[in-house]
Parts: structure tokens; sequence; C-alpha cells
């Protein structure tokens, strides 16, 4: 072992491997240790680093006639030494096998989908026609928060969720109702603090109200499964449902209060 | 590195073109028979397209005129060291550039007659547009060629029969005029081409041509930038190619006396090109700033907008021409006595190096397939996505800057024994000065992470200038501490591997696709713009084609190129036979 | 000898070879030619706004910056929390509506310059004719407000292509023109109510004019309009790169040394 460490066949191969490990799996799991965050790298930009390495070791054990002499030797002597017959069948075997197999590999008609993004929250319109009226969202409040006993609009909310939306989004509002594994994309879930806990109760509104069909170009390309439910629910049954879903999920809508200021763009 | 062009708008640098044409075209212009070409904008050329073909002969035409620009320049340094270093190799390697020089010459002007013949047959109102407003720099042109032509006659046929006293420095200064008209051709050359870049800004659609200032038009925005660019690039292209030819003569030499020489000759070349490479990056950053300056819309084009993939290309390139130039001079260590000791160091170079080319061509924006995305949450990477900005590729750039030239220091200071007393310590003031230096460029590097963007853009000012201070200064000690020093024994020239030989010729291909590559980009940004919004293309051909196509244009006009050069060195080799040695070598490509 | 030849040859071919394979497996743009739009009087809304998509997308270059949020304002979707472009619009700058401010800002994008950005973008007449203008402004005014755009906007429009000479009607109508030597007339033709606030009339967006000749100097005053940037009052720091910069060209002296005594006066 030690003598193949101080050759530099060997010492190249060593250092390959440990840059393998450290771009495919040193990269995602190190920094979270110092409380980075970190993903795994895109294949395509590992094989870029990978190549880059690669060509660093080649010329490492070519610039010195002495350590280029040694690096060749071992391979020299599997192609011609009459000793390293099988050596040099398994070679000669396996280099075709391996190249054959990444063609295929690549070629392989796969079900992947095309690269594409999406947006999970697309920005709303300023208004909307709901049920022939224009509503306008900006600003928009939940009128029933204002309005009634509170405990009687939960009450009807949980009815109207467990009338319409737990075949999808589920019992436990996480979006695994008994529905959601066919839909691409999933059905939200609310416990999820990216979700409702981010937009104010109007954005949640247009959603219901639009559903999938109302969603904007960027929320594409795959269409939302969601129904336009305005043409099944009423406008307070709508805001009694949105009330029960942030009581459920134990998150609170946001607000208008940071009311936007003058600024923007052009 | 500079040009070539592509999109609508035709570029042309119109090199060293055909001097009749040129003054015979521009006489008849402005008003006579040309009025119902006016009528006429465009013509196709068949099979490839008016754009491919133009995109050719100015990027051929453009590689020639590089090499017999930069090549009398090295060629006059070369002869003022035999001169007053009274060392006779030096000048029989001026006379060997030279003769380099005059065969690619006709095929500079060759070319640049192909070029004007297509552009004004193929882009006529272009053409008479360009002429109205510069015709009296054309007639210039053609006079200050013919003197350069008649110089280089007279410089390099004179050469032997001005060998020596006061005929040599007349020689010499032959060379030098040599090159001033050169350089003044070129410039005249660069401010028309510069003028469809960035005509000045009162020049708009509705500008009668004729009323444009001649002087405004000439000396505009991006003129002085791109000239200073060129002439650096020029010297390191010629380098190169002389690099590439030496490599060539070194592989099939037959005497050891005859290795030995084109050793030293490609050594040469690798250091000129490689040295002037150096400075190369920060002429680069002068034009982009000017860019910017003259048009945040074309220099976001150039960097943000379509052509943003295209940095990706150059990093790699210029990853290929970093570590291709080390490993020359690593390999070379082998035949210096007393480079063993430097020997165990250049495995830490290269490290720096390879991590220095992974950090530079990391993408900002990754390709990758759907999941991967979602496992990244974006296509920016959240730990790497760092390295895509701007402050880690200047802080990656300068540092292998630094590197290459750490790697020149160790190969001058192989088989030196400094004799000077304060070695020591001058030495450690060097190694001060780098430690200093990288500290520096990695301070604004990181730094720049926690300022605004118009702050760090200032902040690679500061680490380039760390950069140029430290190579300046420790040049500055190396020759004080080199000053009569004893030698380790002589370089044993000739003794080179043979791969160290084919990573010449990696280099000269790297240059030169390297130089069509940045001339897309610098012509490309025009997009549909002849004159940038002045002049509108209005051709079929108005769209600056993606970069995998632009990739395959290029790869056509390198090999073009090569194939021109190498038949016209071989025909060079034919008539040089006897004098090079008593052997003679059997030249051939 | 063939062999080295083959050799160089094979290393060159190689090399070629690779930067090309390179260069070919990375995304492929390719610049976009703007369409030559041309509208008759009785375009619709939806023509223009399909027009300005591809424009905003492509040609126009819009969505190299406009997209990203980082060098310029967001306009597709929400810019710090102000919404889309459709619906802040109006309410940008006071005396624009949405339809004259996205045009304003699209030929002399530095006078409205959004506060925290760089002002790198170009004057878009430049590039763009007086149709494409327009539908840009269309597709704008349809993210998240209505298109009010129509093909009389254009026809006013019509013809002008050249920079600088596109000056939108609602300038015009706004007026910097104004030959009056009353400094109240010149003061309502060029809109300075629209950001600060006089007789309880005005937006207070800049300082109030009510007593300002009592908090600076005549000089001062002069500067500010000469050279607003020069220096923003004390809590007006935010607005200042809202007050144009021009008025130093559009006034004549007389006309500014009305203004300048007027509001000295006002103390």
């Amino acid at each position: 072992m030690g003598k193949h460490l101080r050759h530099p066949l060997g010492q190249s191969v060593t250092v390959l491997v440990a840059a393998y490990l450290l771009i495919k799996f040193g990269i995602v799991y190190l920094p979270p240790l110092i409380g980075i965050a970190s993903a795994p790298l895109p294949s395509s930009v590992v094989l870029q680093y990978m190549i880059t390495v690669i060509v660093g070791l080649l010329l490492w054990v070519s610039d010195n006639e002495e350590r280029w002499a040694k690096f060749k030797q071992p391979m020299h002597r599997v192609m011609v030494d009459p000793e390293q017959k099988v050596a040099r069948a398994v070679l000669l075997l396996a280099t075709p096998l391996l190249v054959a197999f990444v063609t295929f590999d690549r070629v392989r008609p796969s079900v992947a989908a095309p690269v594409s993004f999406r947006s999970i929250h697309p920005a709303p319109p300023g208004q909307i026609d709901f049920q022939g009226r224009t509503l306008r969202l900006t600003g928009l409040e939940n009128p029933l928060r204002s309005r009634g006993s509170e405990d009687e609009h939960l009450e009807e909310g949980k009815r109207i969720y467990y009338q319409n939306c737990v075949a999808c989004h589920g019992d436990g509002l996480a979006g695994l109702g008994h529905y959601s594994q066919g839909f691409n994309p999933v059905p939200l879930s609310f416990q999820d603090v990216g979700t409702i806990a981010q937009l104010t109760e109007s954005v949640v509104f247009w959603r219901i109200a639009k559903g999938g069909p109302g969603l904007p170009n960027e929320g594409g390309p795959w269409n939302s499964a969601m129904p336009a439910w305005e043409d099944f629910l009423s406008e307070d049954d709508i805001w009694a449902v949105i009330m029960f879903l942030y009581e459920q999920a134990g998150h609170s809508p946001r607000t208008w209060g940071e009311e936007p200021g003058e600024e923007g763009g052009h | 590195m500079s040009e070539r062009l592509p999109s609508g708008a035709r570029r042309w640098p119109l090199w060293l073109g055909g001097i009749g044409l040129v003054t015979l075209l521009t006489l008849v212009s402005p008003d006579g028979i040309l009025a119902q070409e006016i009528s006429r904008s465009y013509r196709d050329f068949p099979l490839i397209g008016s754009r491919t073909a133009i995109w050719i002969a100015a990027e051929v035409h453009l590689l020639f005129a590089a090499f017999v620009l930069g090549v009398p320049m090295f060629a006059v340094v070369a002869e003022a060291i035999g001169i007053f270093g009274k060392d006779r190799k030096y000048d029989k390697l001026a006379k060997e550039f030279t003769r380099l020089l005059l065969v690619a010459y006709s095929a500079t002007a060759i070319w640049g007659a192909i070029l004007s013949f297509l552009l004004v047959t193929l882009y006529p109102r272009l053409w008479v547009y360009l002429t109205q407003i510069f015709a009296p720099s054309m007639w210039a042109y053609a006079g200050l060629f013919f003197l350069e032509s008649f110089t280089l006659y007279l410089y390099y046929y004179g050469w032997d029969r001005w060998a020596e006293g006061r005929a040599k420095l007349m020689h010499w200064g032959l060379g030098i005029m040599l090159n001033v008209f050169g350089t003044t051709v070129m410039f005249i050359a660069n401010s028309w081409l510069t003028f469809m870049m960035s005509p000045p800004a009162d020049v708009t659609p509705d500008t009668s041509p004729a009323m444009v200032q001649f002087w405004s038009a000439f000396a505009n925005a991006t003129w002085m930038p791109i000239n200073i660019h060129r002439i650096i690039a020029n010297v390191v292209f010629g380098g190169a190619i002389v690099g590439a030819y030496a490599a060539y003569r070194f592989l099939i030499a037959e005497t050891d006396e005859e290795r030995a020489h084109y050793d030293w000759m490609g050594y040469v070349g690798n250091l000129i090109a490689i040295g002037a490479l150096i400075v190369l990056p920060f002429a680069g950053y002068y034009l982009g700033r000017e860019i910017y300056e003259y048009s945040p819309g074309m220099g976001q084009t150039l960097m943000g907008g379509f052509m943003s993939w295209l940095w990706i290309i150059q990093a790699f390139l210029i990853g290929v021409l970093f570590l291709t130039g080390n490993y020359y001079l690593w390999v070379g260590m082998g035949r210096i006595p007393g480079a063993e000791r430097f020997m165990p160091y250049t495995k830490y170079m290269l490290i720096v190096l390879v991590v220095g080319v992974i950090v530079w061509a990391t993408p900002h924006t990754m390709i990758a397939s759907r999941a991967e995305i979602a496992a990244m949450g974006g296509t920016y990477h959240p730990f790497l996505g760092v390295l895509g900005v701007m402050s880690a590729k200047n802080t990656a750039v300068n540092i292998m800057i630094l590197t290459t030239f750490l790697s020149f220091l160790l190969y001058r200071r192989a088989n030196k024994e400094p004799v000077v007393e304060w070695a020591r310590t001058g030495t450690m003031i060097q190694g001060v000065l780098f430690v200093v230096c990288a500290g520096i460029v990695i301070f604004y590097g990181i730094y720049g992470y926690f300022v605004t963007a118009i702050v760090r853009i200032g902040f690679s000012v500061y680490q380039v200038l760390a950069v140029i201070a430290t190579i300046f200064s420790v040049v500055a000690i190396d020759v004080a501490i080199g000053r009569g020093a004893k030698s380790r024994g002589a370089i044993r020239w000739g003794q080179m591997p043979e791969r160290s030989q084919y990573a010449l010729f990696i280099l000269a291909v790297t240059f030169t696709w390297l130089m069509g590559l940045m001339g897309y980009a610098r012509s490309g940004i025009r997009q549909h713009w002849h004159v940038w919004e002045v002049v509108r293309d209005t051709s079929e051909y108005a769209s600056t084609p993606a970069l995998g196509y632009a990739s395959q244009i290029i790869s056509v006009c390198v090999l073009i190129f090569f194939g021109l050069v190498a038949f016209i060195f071989w025909v060079g080799g034919l008539a040089e036979k006897p004098v090079l040695s008593g052997v003679g070598s059997e030249g051939g490509d | 000898m063939w062999q080295t030849n083959l050799k160089v040859l094979a290393v060159v071919l190689g090399t070629v070879a690779v930067f090309t394979i390179v260069s070919s497996s990375i995304p492929q743009l390719q610049s976009v030619v703007p369409e030559d739009l041309s509208f008759s009087g009785d375009v619709t809304a939806e023509e223009l706004v399909a027009a300005g998509q591809a424009l905003f997308e492509g040609a126009g270059g819009c969505a190299d910056c406009h997209g990203l949020g980082t060098r310029a304002p967001n306009l597709l979707t929400d810019e710090a929390g102000t919404g889309q472009i459709g619906v802040r619009c109006a309410r940008r700058v006071t005396g624009q509506d949405c339809k004259a401010y996205l045009f304003n800002s699209l030929v002399d994008p530095n006078a409205l310059q959004v506060e925290g950005y760089i002002p790198i973008m170009a004057d878009m007449s430049r590039t763009l004719s007086s149709e494409q203008l327009w539908a840009l402004v269309a597709f704008l005014q349809s993210q998240g407000g209505e298109v009010t755009v129509t093909g009389a906007d254009i026809e006013s429009e019509g013809g002008v292509e050249s920079a600088g000479a596109a000056q939108p009607a609602a300038v015009t109508a706004a007026g910097p023109t104004s030959t009056s030597s009353d400094p109240v007339e010149i003061m309502t033709a060029n809109a300075c109510l629209g950001c600060h606030v006089m007789d309880g009339t005005g937006a207070p967006i800049g300082p109030s004019f009510d007593g300002i000749g009592g908090r600076v100097s005549a000089d001062y005053i002069r500067q500010s309009i000469l050279d607003p940037r020069a220096g923003a009052s004390e809590g007006y720091e935010a607005f200042i790169q809202l007050m144009p910069a021009t008025f130093g060209e559009q006034l004549s002296a007389a006309q500014l040394e009305a203004v300048v005594q007027f509001l000295a006066d006002r103390r």
C-alpha cells in the first residue's frame, strides 16, 4: 500500500478519488457543519471540476521526466509484458464496455422533465373579477374578521375544508391528501412556513378563487390541478375557509401593515 | 485579443488591405457611381451567407495582421539586445523573426483585399456610409501601408549589408520605423471599427454622415482602449506563433545544434507571449470600463445579456493558457542545472492554479436538470454560488497571474547563484511582497461580498494595482540580486522532452482561438446595428449567432490561418535551407 | 517526419475540437432582432401587450436587468412590497399617470431614477421606435394594471423615432415649456407642487415651500433647482433622486430668478 502511495500513478488515483469525494460529498456535507447551507452540485459542474483536476494531475505527472517515466511504466507493462496477459485482457475488454455503458447512459430515453423555472408564488394581480364583480386585492382584508362570531366562522370554514379541500391538501393541512401523489405540482402544505404564512389573506383568496387555471405564466409550465373555486363557493365561504387554514396551521397572515412605500420601479 | 466580426455589422479592420483597391474605391465613392448602389443595401454570398463570408475574411485577415504587427516589435527588441549586448545569437533570432514576417506579410494583404472586396460587394450601403466619414483616413492608410511595406523590405534585405557599426544602428532605426508605421496603420483601422461600436453620442440615425466631425468619429470612446488592448495582444499572439514555429522546427530538427537553437527560440517566444499576457487583462479591464461608460446597455449585453456564457468559455480558455504556460516552464526546469531546488514547489503552484481555474470557471447560473435544480433550490448553488460572482473571479485571476509570475521568477533564478551580500534579505523581501500582495487580493475579494456593487467594482482596481506593483518591485529586486551572479551551469538548450513542444502548439492554438472568441464578443455586442444605434442592420443576417455556431466559424478561421501559416513557413524553409545548418532540414508541414 | 506532422496536426485539431465542443455544450443564446411594428389607429390592447411582451423578453433586452431584481427594479412580480409595475406605476410620481410615467421612464430613465439603483438604463428611444415603446408601456401596464395605451398615443408620436425627439404628451402637458414670468405660473407649469407643498396644496415628497425663505438662502434655493443632487434637505435624502435635474435647461434665467426670489421671500 505504502509503495503504491509513493508511486505517481497511485498518488494520482488517490488524489482523484479524494477530489471526487470532496466535490461530490464534501461540498454537500462539510459546510453545514459550520452552519453554512449547501446542496448537491449539478453533474455538469462536477464533471467540469473533475476534468480540471484530471488535467492538473496529468500536468503534475508529466512536468518531470523521471516522474513521467515512472508514471507510464505500469501502464506500459500492462500493455506489453507477457506476464500481464490477464490484466491486459480485462483492460481491453473493460474499456470499450465502459465507453459503451456511458454512451448508453447518456442517450437512453428518460422521463425527466425538461428544465424549467416555476414560481411557486407568482405575484397576484391588482384586481380580479370575482363572480362578476371587481375585487381590488391590494389592501383587501378578510371581512369576516371584523364581522360576526369568530368561532362560527371557523366552524363554517372547517366544514367547507373537509367537504372540498381535504382530498388533496390532507387532514393535517400538510398537502398529503389521498390524491396528492397524483399531481405535479403537488398540493401545497399549509404547515410549511413558506406558504400561507408568507401571504396576505387576499392572495390566498385569489389562489382559491382562481385555482390552477388562473395562474399567471410564471406559475407554469405545469398546470396546477387546483379548481377555480369561485365556481363552487361563495365569497364568504372562501373567507371562512381561509380563516380556518390560518387557525388550524397555527400561522398568522401577512398583514398590509408595512404599507408599501413610494419606491418601486419604472 | 481583439477581433473579428460576426453579426450584422461588418467590421473591418481592413488591415493591410489591398492598397490600390482602397484608394480606388474611396476616390469613387462619395458621390459618383455609387449613387445607385446606395439603394441596394445588401447582396448575398452563396452557400455560407454574407455574414459568415465577411466574418471569415475579417478574422483571418486580422490574425495575419496581428502576427505581422506583433513580430516586428520583438524583432526590434531582439536586434537591440544583439547590438547593445553584443550577442550574435539575438541578432540571428531577430532576422529569423523577420523572415517569418516577410512571408506572412503578403498573406495579410491578400486577406485585406478579400475583406474589402467582400465589404464593398456585400454591404455597399455601410461601405458608402463609412467612406463618407473616413475617406481621408483611408487615403492615409494606403500611404502608410506603402511606407510600411518598403521599410520592411529594406529592413530584411538590408540585414547583412548593414551589419556593422553605424550602418547597423541605422538598420535598427529602420526596424523602429517599421513598428511606427505598422502601429499607425492599425490605429487608423481601429478607428473605423471602434466607430461602429461607439459612434459619438451626437451622431444619430438622422445625422448625415457628411456632417459627422472627422476627429470626433476617429477618436471615439473605445478607440484608445482597443488600440492598447490590440498592441499588447499582438505581442502575445506574435510570441505564441513564433513559439509554435520554433516548436515545429525543434521537433523535426536533426542536429543537436538546431535543436538547441529552436528550443531557445521557443522559450523566447513563450516568454514574450506569457509576459505580455499577464498585462493583457488590465487592458481588457480598461476596455470594458470604457464600454460601460459609453453605454451601460452595451456593457450589460456583453456581461449579463445573451453573451454572458461567453465568459465561461473565456475563463476556460484562459485556464488552459495559464496551465499550459506554467507547464512549459516547469518542464523546462529539467534542462537547467540548479532547478532541482525549486522542483518540489511546482506542485503547490499547480494546486493554486487548479483551484484558481475551478473558481474562475464556476458558473453563476449552473446547468442542471430539473431534479438537480430542486435539490439546490434554484439554479444558484447555496454554497458555491459565491464563486460565481465577480469578486471571486477577480481574486482567482489575480492569484493565477501572481502564481505564473512566480514560476517565471523561479525559472530565472534557477541556474543563478547570487553573489551580492544582501541576496538573502532581498529574497525575503520578495517573499513578503508576494504574501502581502496575495493578502491584499484575497482581502478585497472577500470584502467585496459585503459592499454594494458600485464599491465592489472599485475593488478590482486595488487588486490589479497590488499585483502590478508587486510584479514591478519584485522584478527590480531580482535584477539587482542577479547582478554578477555565479552560474550553476549553462542551460542545456535542446534537452527538452517533446511533449513540452506540443504544449507550445496548444498555447498558439488557444491564443488564436481566444482572439477569435473575443472578436466575436466585441463585434457581436453591436447586435443588429452596423453602427451602434445609428445604422441599423436590416439584412437577413442581422442577429448575432449563438456561441455554438460562432465556435465553429472561429475554428474554421483558426484552421485556415494555421494551414496557411504552415504552408508559408514551409515555403520559407525551402529557401532558407542552406543557411540554417550544413545538414539541411526538410521543412514541411 | 510524417509522424511528427501527424502528431502536430492531431494536437491542433484536438485543441480546436475541444474548444468547439465545450462552446457548443453550454446554453445557446442568440441575439434577437426587434421586429418592426406598425399599428393602425384601432390596434387592440391585446396586440400591444403581446408585442410588448415579446420585446420585453427578447430584443428589448429588458429582462436582462428587470427580471432579476438586482440590477434594476423588478417589473413583473413585486418590488419591495409595492406590487407589480402595473399597480405601482401610477403612484410613482405625482402628476404623472401610469402611462406617462412608464413612457417617460423609457425615454428618460435617469430623470426617474428609482432609489437604490444605479443609473445604468439607456434612453430606449435610441433603439426602439415609438410603436415599440408604446407596446412596452402597454405590456407593463398589463402587469397588474389596466392597459390604457391606444392607437391614438402611437399616432400622436408617429414617425418620431430618433433620440430625444420623442417627448411624451404627458410631459408636455405638465409643461416645462411655459414662457410665463409669473413665479406661481412657472411653478405650476413645471409641476413643482407635484412634490412640494405650498399653502396646503401639493405633495409632501420634497421640502415644503411654506416658510422656505426663513430656512434657507436664495443661493441655496437656486443651487437646489439647478443641481438638486448636490445635497438634500434633512429628512428628504431618500427622495433626492426624484427631483429632476433638468430645470436649469428648461427655465430661462429670468424665470429661474423669479422663482428663486419668490421662494426666498416666503418667510
